[in-house]
Order: structure tokens, then C-alpha cells, then sequence
């Protein structure tokens, strides 16, 4: 069964799409592993990114998308999961076998659409809005966890805000990988974030739960290396487990999401970046204390 | 960035430490690095602007070492004094305005060991200094040191429960 790795922050443009690629990749091209993403973010980026405008283009017009799969799949009448994975993607070169492959299923701008199409189609039965809810959470929960069967890791990508598909993939994740900006609103993001995933309602509670126990860890993204920052890192450390990784500020890191069909390798996609990503992957992959934790 | 003068560079302040205010400060910093023409303009932007940051920062220190900032407008003398101590200022111990870290410290070791921290910071600027680093707002008519102190205690408590109440 694959470990399931959300990377979820409620803030926006604190990179969790160029994260969870990163990861993808890293995990395919080094680990050796079999990787599947679900873009659950309606943006799609991490889709683009993978495949190109007119990769995902296709996808949507083949009603191969993540708002495709919940949709069918809730009513029980679909397709095989694998027919709405893309398989081997990526712009990094990888081996014919699945192992060291990158597959993705989708993003779809209409997700928050078919959340609420689902959500009405739960209604109906006549339940309190609040189990309502939950039940389309569940299930939502339920149709990810399907995807464990194939892949070693499935990555999700989560949206920005509190949606069903978020909600459900932070419920869902063994592990949760919060990446941040250092600045002064990202604190405030950090403690919301934290509390839903511990799922308890106040700091105070959140304080009785061990750094070791908790099921997320926070990565510093987009530093730069500047006092403030450090600061702001060491005043949510307080609070808060931190990977030992940055991820630096560097063109390399936004260059490397141009999207181009030429197979590369690691070190010609993220040049300068590597070193940095070298080390990300190998705390969150080979430390194995989160493997252990969720096993 | 201690000082102006670039060696080996006629037509510039090399010649003698000639007075330069804010605004030719600025424009002279521009007209040099728009000299790189080989640079892309974003990163001759950024480099003038990381340039003025960076001399502004060392204005603030080489003010901390005693004597008050010159004013923008004031001549040749007025920036020779500040360059004298802007040297001054890198010969001394550098001092850190993220040291101590005054959210962490009160919610790690409590406001009576951060007071004690403080109390080794005697120089009024750097307190003010390490305030304004750490965005930690103190009125501006507070002139002891022992006041200033207990002003930025006060305001990191502040912002810790700011940020717990914003948290549940």
C-alpha cells in the first residue's frame, strides 16, 4: 500500500504545487519509486507543469481529470482508476519499467464545481448538512485511497482553503508536508493548518501533541536567507515541526517549471536547485520516521 | 560598503570623500551599476536597491556608535563623520538585531530571562535597532535603556498573543 503524503497549507502561493513536483520527481528519478500525483488544487499547476497546457487539455477533453474520476466514481459507474491516470509523465528522463515513473491524475478547474454537484446528490438523502459533509469527505477520502493499491507514493496537491478534496486529502495523508513563506502571515497560516490536521481546536491542545506525533512537518520555501526570515523561522519552530531543508529563492527552482517536452535529467532540470532538493528528498523519503509513524 | 570611496575609479568619490546626500547617494548608485550594461536591467535594479539597503544599514550602525545620523542634506563634513564611523562600526563587534530573538526567548525561557538578555544591550540605538529588526513596535519618546527593554518585553508579548489569538 503506498504512503500517502499530502503536501496542504489553507494560504496561498507558499509553492505547494512546485513542492509536490519536486517531490515527484525526486522520489521517481532517485528513489527509484513509483509515484503517482492527484492535482486536487484547481489552478491545475502542478498538471501544467507535468504535462503542458496541451497535455492537460487533452486530459480534460478525455474527461481524464480528478473532477472526472470523483464525479463517475461516486455513483459507482466508472471507468478502471488507471484509465484516468497519465502515465510516465514528467519532463525528467525516466526508466521504461513503473518504478522511477512519474504518473498524474489530473487537476480539473471544475473540481469545485463536482464537490458541490456531490455534496447536493449526498443532500438529497436527507441528512443533516454537517454529516452531509462528512460523508462527501469520506468518500472523497475513500476514492484516493484507491489509488494505494498501485503506486509506493501518491502524492497530493493540495488546494488553497478548506475544500471537500482538501479536507479529505489532509484526513487521508500519512504525512503532511506544510511548505511556507517566512513572512509575518504565514504564522497565522501555520497554527490554522496545524490544528486541522491534529484535528483539535485550540493552540493549547495543539501544545499536548509531541512534535515526534504529529502527523505534519513544515518546510521553509522561497528563503532567502535575509534576518527577518530567520527569525520568523525560529519563532515557528517554537510552535511547530520544521524539516531541517530550505528550499532557497533561486531562478533555477522557477525556470525548472517552464514547461518543455524534452526529457532532462535531475541536475539539467534543477540546476542549482539540486543540491536543495537532494537533501529535501532525502529527509522526507529516507528518514523513514514518518514511514514508521504511519505504518 | 563601509565607505564610498572606490579606489582606482576616477570621477567618483574616490578623490576626496566628497559629500553625496540621500538622493545623489542614490543616483549616483544608479548611474554606476546602469554603467554595467552587460547586466540585465531587473538585476542592476536589484543590485542598486540590495546597495541601498545595504548602505542604509550601515549608516543606522555607524549612528549607533554615537554621534547622531547626519542629516540627508548635510555637506562634506557631515558624511565624512558618518563614513569615519560607519569604519568604526565594522571594526567593532558587530551588533546582531536578531539577538536575542525575543519572541522565541520569552516563550522558551520566560520575560525575566529575556529582560536579563537585554540588560546586556546598554547602547540606546541598538536597542532601537534590534526593535525595528524585529518589528517590535516602542514609542519613539522613550530615551532609558531600561525602558526601552521593558517596551520591547512588552511588545513581543503583544504580538504572542496576537498570534494565539488568531490561532483557535
Amino acid at each position: 500500500m503506498a504512503q500517502f503524503l499530502a503536501v496542504a497549507n489553507r494560504k496561498g502561493g507558499v509553492g505547494k504545487s512546485t513542492i509536490a513536483v519536486m517531490l515527484a520527481h525526486a522520489a521517481a528519478a532517485w528513489g527509484r519509486k513509483r509515484v503517482l500525483l492527484l492535482d486536487l488544487d484547481t489552478q491545475c499547476n502542478a498538471s501544467l507543469m507535468l504535462v503542458g497546457g496541451e497535455g492537460w487539455d487533452k486530459a480534460r477533453r478525455g474527461a481524464r481529470t480528478i473532477a472526472d474520476y470523483f464525479f463517475d466514481r461516486f455513483e459507482k459507474t466508472a471507468e478502471d482508476e488507471s484509465h484516468y491516470v497519465l502515465q510516465g509523465i514528467g519532463d525528467v528522463a525516466h526508466p521504461r519499467t513503473a518504478a522511477g515513473r512519474v504518473s498524474l491524475l489530473p487537476g480539473s478547474l471544475m473540481l469545485e464545481d463536482v464537490q458541490g454537484e456531490l455534496y447536493l446528490k449526498q443532500a438529497k438523502r436527507g441528512t443533516d448538512p454537517d454529516t452531509v459533509a462528512q460523508e462527501v469527505r469520506n468518500r472523497m477520502k475513500r476514492l484516493m485511497k484507491h489509488f494505494g493499491m498501485d503506486y509506493d507514493y501518491v502524492i497530493l496537491d493540495c488546494p488553497p482553503g478548506l475544500s471537500f478534496a482538501a479536507l479529505a486529502a489532509i484526513d487521508l495523508a500519512d504525512q503532511v508536508i506544510v511548505p511556507f513563506r517566512p513572512d509575518f502571515v504565514s504564522q497565522f497560516a501555520l497554527d490554522r493548518v496545524a490544528l486541522l490536521i491534529e484535528r483539535v481546536e485550540t493552540a493549547d491542545q495543539l501544545e499536548t501533541i509531541d512534535f515526534a506525533k504529529r502527523r505534519y512537518v513544515c518546510l521553509p520555501n522561497y528563503v532567502t536567507g535575509k534576518g527577518r526570515e530567520r527569525l520568523l523561522i525560529d519563532q515557528i519552530a517554537v510552535d511547530h515541526p520544521l524539516l531541517t531543508s530550505r528550499v532557497p529563492l533561486l531562478d533555477s527552482v522557477a525556470r525548472a517549471f517552464d514547461w518543455d517536452e524534452t526529457k532532462k535529467t535531475m541536475a539539467e532540470k534543477y540546476g542549482d536547485a539540486l543540491p536543495h532538493l537532494r537533501a529535501l528528498h532525502d529527509e522526507v523519503f529516507t528518514a523513514q520516521a514518518w514511514l514508521a509513524k504511519a505504518g | 560598503m563601509a565607505s564610498f570611496e572606490r579606489p582606482g575609479r576616477s570621477g567618483t568619490m574616490a578623490k576626496s570623500t566628497k559629500a553625496l546626500s540621500g538622493a545623489a547617494k542614490d543616483a549616483y548608485l544608479k548611474r554606476t551599476i546602469r554603467a554595467e550594461g552587460e547586466l540585465p536591467e531587473p538585476v542592476r535594479d536589484r543590485l542598486t536597491e540590495r546597495l541601498q539597503s545595504e548602505i542604509a544599514t550601515v549608516s543606522l550602525r555607524a549612528a549607533a556608535v554615537g554621534d547622531p545620523p547626519a542629516a540627508e542634506t548635510e555637506p562634506v563634513e557631515a558624511i565624512r563623520v558618518g563614513v569615519v564611523h560607519a569604519r568604526c562600526a565594522a571594526d567593532a563587534p558587530e551588533f546582531d538585531p536578531y539577538s536575542p530573538n525575543v519572541v522565541v526567548a520569552i516563550r522558551t525561557r520566560g520575560r525575566e530571562a529575556v529582560l536579563d538578555q537585554l540588560g546586556r544591550i546598554e547602547d540606546v540605538d541598538n536597542l532601537r535597532l534590534l526593535a525595528r529588526e524585529q518589528q517590535l513596535g516602542i514609542a519613539s519618546d522613550l530615551s532609558r535603556p531600561d525602558e526601552i527593554r521593558a517596551a520591547i518585553v512588552a511588545a513581543a508579548e503583544r504580538r504572542i498573543a496576537n498570534r494565539r489569538a488568531a490561532a483557535s
